[in-house]
């Protein structure tokens, strides 16, 4: 008996072997293998990328070169103005909307489509007809100047204006998601909850208040770190927006390594640019995930 | 209190239906836009539907110009948008069947390694990836945006928890029926499970077709270009041709609001039952 049982398992060894080898194997090269080059590579004094002869180990003085540089900094600041723009917007009008739709609304599937299509449409395409509603003479000029604004800034050519308008623009098309996730959680709210606090004299707004905020508070912990990610990942957003400019004005961490590696052909100081980011990043999911405890309810 | 609850219900619908205009409003403007004469698009912006329409923007685009051929980005991200959800259809699948239904050692540790990569984002992999690409002769080829799009943790995760929530019952049948994990796999579970993988394809196809980083920085020649980073070319030009543009854009989205048409409680119940990453 024993034995049998022992040749099944075996043979349940070889199948898993089989069937995860192949992902496994591709996980590997292109994702592990690369993970682990990232680290190694911030500590190399590698320039050009194809170039990888003569390396040497130089410590931590691309992390110091880069917390020197007034540029990098710059751009860390910008990173974090735009995620200050686009994590408290998107998750307030998130869960407003997906309260809104979630019931006591005619055409409801229909509307959640409408706000859900940004989601699914290619940021370039899009990128290039906000350029043209925004600009110089478009619709938005043109309505403005209409109700009497003398020189409308344009949102996109504007110092001051055009990292918030870029992070606002990143949250149009990023709120279906977080909106459809919300709706889910607010369906498995169980209704008794809700009609026990009507019937004790809750009115609409107290019952979201303590009522369906804390039973969605799960999925708000879950949209918060999700939201904090997507933020920092905003490469394709500004590339196909601003590329960076006007001037500096929009040139966050995510065009600075792009730039620093591929343009500058400084790899090991982009390298070191991004295992910043990446340390940033799991810093915030731990100070949640700490966090969590406190305010999540279950 | 009926009338009052009506009314109530209709005044939100109105905002809502204002809110949801307001967010289709950028594809309205783009695809009347793309039935205008270019000069027509900026000095007749509020006018809807085109008072003398014209398919002349699209049909530029597809004829033979100097400055780019957008024919063959078309057909360059078709046939990669094809070939990767092929790739991924069953790769994701195979492998995820490997994570629930067979009971081999180590297999939850492994696993877990998986899913601690879901935390790294992949910005910081686009260097060593530009190197291993370079070595394997992936660069500028489609693979260098098909196969990292494949190793996707995110979905082996989602079609395992799919997979598990299948009985375990109904496998031991079919063993006893003297099939083998293949057959089990091919012929049992995958189908069981169309719903999830129906939202992974749909996923996966957008993600795919719109992808512009992957392309961006690993395909430098211009007639293995794709759409994402074709368009951005197309709007650069040094004549701004706003109709073009417009028309453009429109052919690059056309394929997936087409399919989201079709396909909307694929996305909505697939992120309902789970969340899906941004």
């Amino acid at each position: 008996m024993a034995k049998t049982r022992n040749i099944m398992q075996r043979k349940e060894n070889i199948f898993g072997a089989v069937f995860i080898a192949p992902y496994v194997l591709a996980f590997i090269i292109f994702t592990g293998i690369p993970f682990i080059c990232s680290m190694l590579f911030s500590f190399l004094n590698i320039t050009y990328i194809t170039r990888l002869d003569n390396l040497k180990f130089i410590g931590f003085d691309n992390f110091i070169k880069m917390f020197k540089s007034a540029e990098v900094m710059a751009a860390l600041g910008r990173t974090c103005i735009y995620s200050l723009v686009y994590v408290p917007v998107i998750m307030v009008l998130g869960f407003m909307l997906a309260v809104l739709l979630n019931k006591g609304v005619y055409f409801k599937n229909t509307i959640r489509g409408m706000v859900f299509l940004p989601y699914v449409s290619n940021m370039v395409a899009v990128a290039v007809v906000f350029k043209l509603l925004l600009g110089q003479n478009g619709p938005l000029y043109t309505i403005c100047t209409m109700l009497g604004v003398a020189n409308p800034p344009l949102l996109l050519l504007d110092t001051t204006w055009a990292l918030p308008t870029v992070s606002l623009i990143a949250v149009w098309k990023g709120i279906g998601l977080n909106m459809i996730t919300y709706l889910g959680a607010l369906q498995n709210v169980p209704a008794e909850l809700e009609e026990a606090a009507q019937i004790d004299g809750a009115n609409k707004w107290q019952r979201i208040r303590n009522v369906v905020i804390p039973m969605v508070s799960p999925t708000t912990f879950f949209l918060i770190i999700s939201s904090i990610i997507t933020s920092l990942q905003n490469f394709t957003v500004i590339q196909s927006l601003t590329e960076g400019g006007p001037g500096q004005s929009t040139t966050v961490m995510a065009i600075s390594i792009v730039r620093t590696a591929f343009a500058k052909n400084q790899t090991g100081y982009a390298s070191a640019q991004a295992m910043v980011m990446f340390v940033i990043v799991m810093i915030i999911t731990i100070i949640q995930w700490r966090g969590q405890k406190k305010w999540v309810n279950y | 209190m009926e009338t009052k609850n009506r009314v109530v219900k209709i005044i939100i619908t109105v905002v809502m239906i204002v809110i949801g205009i307001l967010c289709i409003y950028p594809f309205i403007f783009m695809i009347s836009s793309s039935f205008k004469v270019s000069g027509d698009v900026l000095m007749k912006p509020f006018e809807i539907i085109p008072e003398n329409p014209t398919v002349k923007n699209f049909i530029g685009l597809f004829t033979d110009n100097e400055y780019y051929d957008f024919t063959r980005w078309y057909a360059n991200t078709i046939v990669m948008t094809a070939v990767a959800l092929a790739i991924k259809l069953f790769l994701i699948t195979y492998t995820a069947y490997g994570f629930s239904k067979i009971n081999f050692k180590g297999r939850d540790k492994i696993f877990l390694v998986l899913l601690a990569a879901l935390m790294i984002p992949s910005d910081i992999m686009i260097l060593p990836r530009y190197i291993i690409f370079k070595n394997l002769k992936m660069l500028n080829t489609m693979w260098a945006i098909v196969i990292p799009s494949c190793v996707d943790v995110y979905f082996v995760f989602l079609l395992r928890q799919a997979f598990i929530s299948i009985p375990e019952s109904i496998s031991e049948a079919a063993k006893i029926d003297g099939c083998n994990h293949f057959v089990i796999y091919a012929r049992i579970i995958t189908p069981l499970a169309k719903p999830s993988i129906a939202t992974m394809m749909l996923f996966s196809f957008v993600w795919i077709w719109n992808d512009y980083m992957s392309p961006y920085l690993y395909i430098s020649d211009m007639s293995k270009q794709m759409l994402s980073v074709g368009i951005k070319l197309v709007a650069s030009g040094q004549v701004q041709d706003y109709g073009a543009q417009m028309a453009a854009a429109t052919l690059v989205l056309f394929p997936i609001i087409i399919m989201f048409l079709f396909s909307q409680k694929y996305f909505v119940e697939g992120s309902t039952s789970s969340g899906v990453k941004g």
